[in-house]
């Protein structure tokens, strides 16, 4: 064994020296042949012939030689390889269109499964993350509810199945005195244990202990190491050095590598990803046994042999007993516990197979069209094929050497499609979302060249393969007789051409009727009411820190001025601020109850709460339905006041007028406990991709039942952009140089980032779209084209015998029309079964829509006679003479 | 004449070579010489075909092949039997000794 290969490596890489040995050994065997004759008494040419005789052909033998050294098959592939890079040099119009089609279609299939490989396939950046899952609470009303911390407490002290068991809760904090003018940080509150869950250890100092977690041991902070380096300079001893956040020093335990990534979270949310600046304690505060304040999120690490169920059950059972054990009865909550995988990629994890598919749909017609486009070649080449049959070459041999021209054909598109897909990834990249998981982890990695380099052989031999072994069954006798021009192949060969046509024609049809989809349901999510006007609005927000704005009356104040005084701001038509700003994620949630009525069993009152200054609506452009806006006149000491929209109004007051109504969040509640509802304004949809509102409320800044030193600033202006971000962040600094403004952004670019997911799956089906019908008018193109320069002849005797260039063009338009008609309604077919996995990814289309099914057919049939009316005006210009003596 | 000269029956041109060249080490045309010399002249190996069956049995391990000084002072391929081409010389003759012998049975029966 060892042997053979070493012999075969010789006869591979050493070609030279055993070809010559070869030569040398035969030429030897030779003469002493020729030797002997001559003694034996013949001439010199007498002894040669003899000795040539006895040998046989010795080309032939040096062949069989090589086949017996085992390097045969490789021989003849670089030959092979030679005469297919010969062909397609010496028709370079033809390589360029098929080798760029192909180009095209495989690296919009590498760009795309970058996206996959990235996002889908490759593992999380943590050891062992399949073991990593995320704890909420579910009920019917609210699918996904954060924890209570002292239910977590529970949780963690009597579950059996986690290795670590951890939570945290969003909390930025300001920074002043590090290297820049305040900033806020993006923070989180994680428990002890939060870094051992994800598998992660600070690269300087060590995590939080189980010690930070009561009340007055918390001011201690873990930096990432973003922070650490561009703050403090990556200063070596930063640990044990005191910090100023939230006007509070805070001691630095330790700091984390680069490259620790935010799992995600839900609740106020921070998009998964390397963004999260530091950490710092959470600490158990307040009275264990009321539990109605839920803010904090779960995350475990779970045993071995563990699963997602088996602790979900687990944390159900303890949870029973927790309110077993506090004496509430049973409740509609439930914990469910989900693998942080489906947490991260799950919402992206459909969308992202189907543009795969649609990608792969892509691929799947440009094999039919180079195939075709193949099929036609090896007609022309049917005479050149049918002297090789004659002179000896087998037809595996020709089947082979043709494969190896389409394997050509595909590698070359495939290596052209990498450096597309390169760029093409970037594009895609920033065409992403900005909260869509893991889009900086794209890149165009090693199982991409991989893929790409599958895709394009399986390509190769994919479409190679048919015109193959269509080429190789030729007829040697009749390919030469006829000399290349009609045969009887050909009824077969059209078949096929035509089979491939159809296919091509329906599978662009069902791309198209996805991308139909897709764009009906973007511009359906574009005209949604959003429930703001969101032209000409800045918002930003800021963090008052607790330490130095300790009363409900300092805070009121400060907002109450900062919101007057940008107000005066020239240009400044209305400018407020409030609780949280549309879409941001902030979902807190109150239940409460309402004068004069019941509610249900098990289901009781519910509303978002929010909180609002005067000119926070006038400023968003909510809409007054009814009553008044709050008033500077709201303030503590006067009758308490909330507004509530209109899906609040509906659903408890349906044909009611609410204004005069009041509601309480007490439930033994005294005089003074009870709000007085004074409007009622426009829903705002809770989310951009859905009409949804669910009942909400505002209390009045200056009324609200907590403080507020968060908030949210908005500001509507017609004056200059950067001039009002500046004039923003003079009034807040007017106030309290100390204080940061942070998420400076605008309202509209807010609203046209909120669809930027069904804008990037319609523009990428969308293009993928364009290349199918491209494609598939290309093949239909040329079927008929070569139909019609087949059928020359026809035409010219037609037409020598009166028929008018309408006949003609009738005659080879419905040729064409058959093909299409069929293509169109197998794809409208096929669309109709696939369209159903698009269900959860379009907004208020049916799968079915008739206008886009309607509108794809029409438009598909329209290409596709565009495309057949130029060789159908050629067969006009048949010239009866010339077709009549070429036959 | 070449009419009446017995063509080789499939694969028995190998043992024909390992044969020969366990009496000494020979060059191909030495090698076809002899065959034709110890066969009478009865077989008929057309010289051709020798070359191949020799670079195959030399991929196989079972001949070995060197470049000597020939008789008349040229330098020609030798090729000799190797310690495993002895053993492969002993089976393929054992099996072709009872594969003659079972169809000379045959032939013999009444």
């Amino acid at each position: 064994m060892l042997n053979d290969l070493l012999y075969r490596m010789r006869a591979l890489f050493r070609r030279n020296v055993v070809e010559t040995e070869l030569n040398e050994e035969i030429r030897f065997h030779f003469d002493r042949e020729v030797e002997k004759y001559k003694k034996q008494g013949m001439t010199d040419e007498e002894a040669r012939r003899s000795a040539r005789l006895a040998f046989g052909g010795d080309e032939q033998v040096k062949e069989d030689c090589r086949e017996a050294r085992g390097t045969g098959l490789i021989d003849t592939g670089v030959q092979d390889l030679r005469y297919a890079q010969r062909q397609l040099w010496s028709n370079p119009s033809f390589a360029v269109v098929i080798i760029l089609t192909m180009a095209l279609s495989i690296g919009a299939n590498s760009a795309i499964f970058s996206v996959i490989s990235s996002v889908l396939i490759k593992s999380l950046p943590y050891p062992e993350p399949e073991k990593i899952v995320r704890v909420f609470l579910t009920s019917n009303i609210y699918p996904k509810f954060p924890l209570n911390p002292f239910d977590f407490r529970d949780y963690r002290t009597h579950s059996k199945s986690f290795d670590s068991l951890a939570a945290f809760s969003r909390g930025d904090m300001q920074l002043s005195g590090g290297s820049t003018e305040p900033v806020r940080l993006h923070g989180f509150r994680i428990t002890s244990g939060f870094f051992r869950v994800l598998g992660l250890h600070p690269q300087l100092g060590r995590e939080f202990d189980v010690k930070v977690e009561t009340p007055g041991n918390g001011l201690q902070v873990i930096l990432s190491d973003r922070v650490w380096r561009s703050q403090f300079g990556a200063a070596p001893d930063i640990v044990g050095r005191k910090i100023t956040l939230n006007a509070q020093p805070f001691t630095v335990v330790g700091v984390m590598p680069a490259g620790t990534e935010h799992p995600g979270n839900e609740y106020r949310s921070l998009a998964y990803g390397e963004d999260v600046d530091l950490w710092w304690p959470f600490t158990f505060e307040g009275d264990p046994t009321r539990r109605g304040a839920h803010y904090i999120e779960g995350i475990g690490r779970l045993k071995d042999g563990v699963t997602a169920e088996q602790a979900q059950s687990e944390l159900s059972a303890i949870m029973t007993q927790i309110a077993r054990d506090l004496g509430q009865g049973k409740s509609d909550w439930q914990v469910m516990v989900i693998p942080l995988y489906r947490e991260v990629v799950g919402s992206s994890q459909r969308m992202l197979l189907v543009l795969l598919g649609a990608v792969g749909i892509v691929l799947l017609i440009a094999c039919a069209n180079a195939a075709n486009l193949l099929l036609a070649r090896a007609a022309t080449r049917q005479r050149e094929i049918a002297v090789r049959l004659a002179l000896g070459a087998s037809r595996s041999r020709l089947v082979r050497q043709l494969l190896t021209e389409s394997l050509l054909i595909a590698l070359a598109g495939g290596a052209l499609g990498l450096g597309m897909a390169a760029g093409g990834v970037k594009a895609l990249v920033s065409l992403l979302p900005a909260d869509f998981p893991r889009a900086h982890e794209i890149h165009v990695s090693a199982p991409v060249f991989a893929f790409t380099f599958l895709v394009s052989a399986a390509t190769g031999i994919l479409f190679g393969l048919i015109p193959a072994i269509q080429a190789s069954r030729i007829d040697p006798r009749q390919g030469l007789h006829e000399g290349g021009r009609t045969s009887t192949g050909t009824g077969r060969l059209s078949r096929l051409r035509n089979a491939l046509v159809v296919s091509e024609v329906s599978l662009a049809c069902v791309l198209l009727i996805g991308a139909g989809l897709m764009l009906r349901s973007l511009l359906n999510l574009i005209h949604l009411d959003p429930g703001f006007r969101e032209e000409h609005v800045l918002t930003a927000s800021v963090s008052l820190p607790g330490a130095e704005y300790k009363t409900e009356a300092v805070v009121g104040r400060f907002y109450d001025t900062l919101t007057t005084n940008l107000a005066s701001i020239p240009g400044v038509e209305a400018a407020g601020a409030g609780s949280d700003l549309p879409w941001t994620g902030y979902d807190d949630n109150t239940s409460l109850n309402i004068e004069g009525k019941q509610a249900p069993p098990h289901d009781e009152f519910h509303a978002r709460y929010h909180v609002a200054t005067p000119d926070y609506f006038r400023a968003l452009g909510i809409p007054l339905l009814r009553g008044r806006f709050f008033t500077a006149g709201d303030k503590p000491g006067t009758q308490r006041v909330v507004i509530i929209n209109h899906a609040m109004a509906q659903k408890y007051w349906p044909g009611e007028d609410v204004v005069g109504k009041r509601v309480t969040w007490d439930d033994h509640p005294k005089e003074t406990d009870w709000f007085r509802i004074v409007g009622v304004v426009g829903d705002v949809k809770d989310k951009p991709s859905s009409a949804d509102t669910e009942p909400a409320f505002w209390w009045a800044d200056l009324q609200q039942p907590f403080t507020s030193t968060d908030m949210s600033l908005v500001v509507r202006s017609t004056a200059d952009p950067q001039t009002l971000a500046e004039a923003v962040r003079n009034e807040v600094r007017r106030l309290d140089p100390a204080l940061a403004v942070a998420d400076v952004a605008w309202m509209d670019e807010i609203v046209y980032g909120s669809v930027a997911t069904p804008r990037f799956a319609f523009v990428l089906v969308g293009m993928f779209a364009g290349l199918a019908i491209l494609l598939a008018a290309i093949g239909t193109y040329g079927v008929i084209s070569y139909s019609v320069s087949q059928r020359t002849p026809e035409f010219g005797l037609r037409m020598a015998l009166g028929a008018q260039r309408l006949d003609v063009i009738r005659l080879v338009l419905a040729q064409a029309a058959g093909l299409v008609l069929t293509g169109t309604v197998l794809g409208l077919l096929l669309a109709l079964t696939l369209a159903r996995v698009l269900k959860n990814l379009i907004y208020e289309v049916s799968p079915a829509d008739p206008l886009t099914f309607g509108a794809v057919g029409l438009m598909v049939i329209a290409i596709a006679v565009l495309a057949c009316y130029i060789p159908a005006r050629k067969a006009t210009k048949a010239d009866p003479m010339i077709a009549l003596r070429a036959e | 004449m070449a009419d009446e000269r017995l063509e080789l029956p499939q694969g028995t041109l190998d043992l024909l070579i390992l044969k020969a060249l366990a009496l000494e080490s020979l060059h191909g045309w030495a090698l076809s010489e002899r065959l034709q010399q110890v066969s009478r002249e009865a077989l008929q190996v057309q010289q051709g075909s020798l070359y191949p069956a020799l670079h195959r049995l030399e991929r196989r391990g079972w001949i070995k092949a060197n470049w000597a000084i020939s008789e008349n002072n040229r330098s020609a391929k030798y090729y000799k039997l190797t310690r495993q081409g002895e053993k492969q010389l002993e089976v393929e003759a054992a099996a072709w000794r009872k594969l003659a012998a079972a169809v000379g049975h045959v032939l013999d029966m009444a």
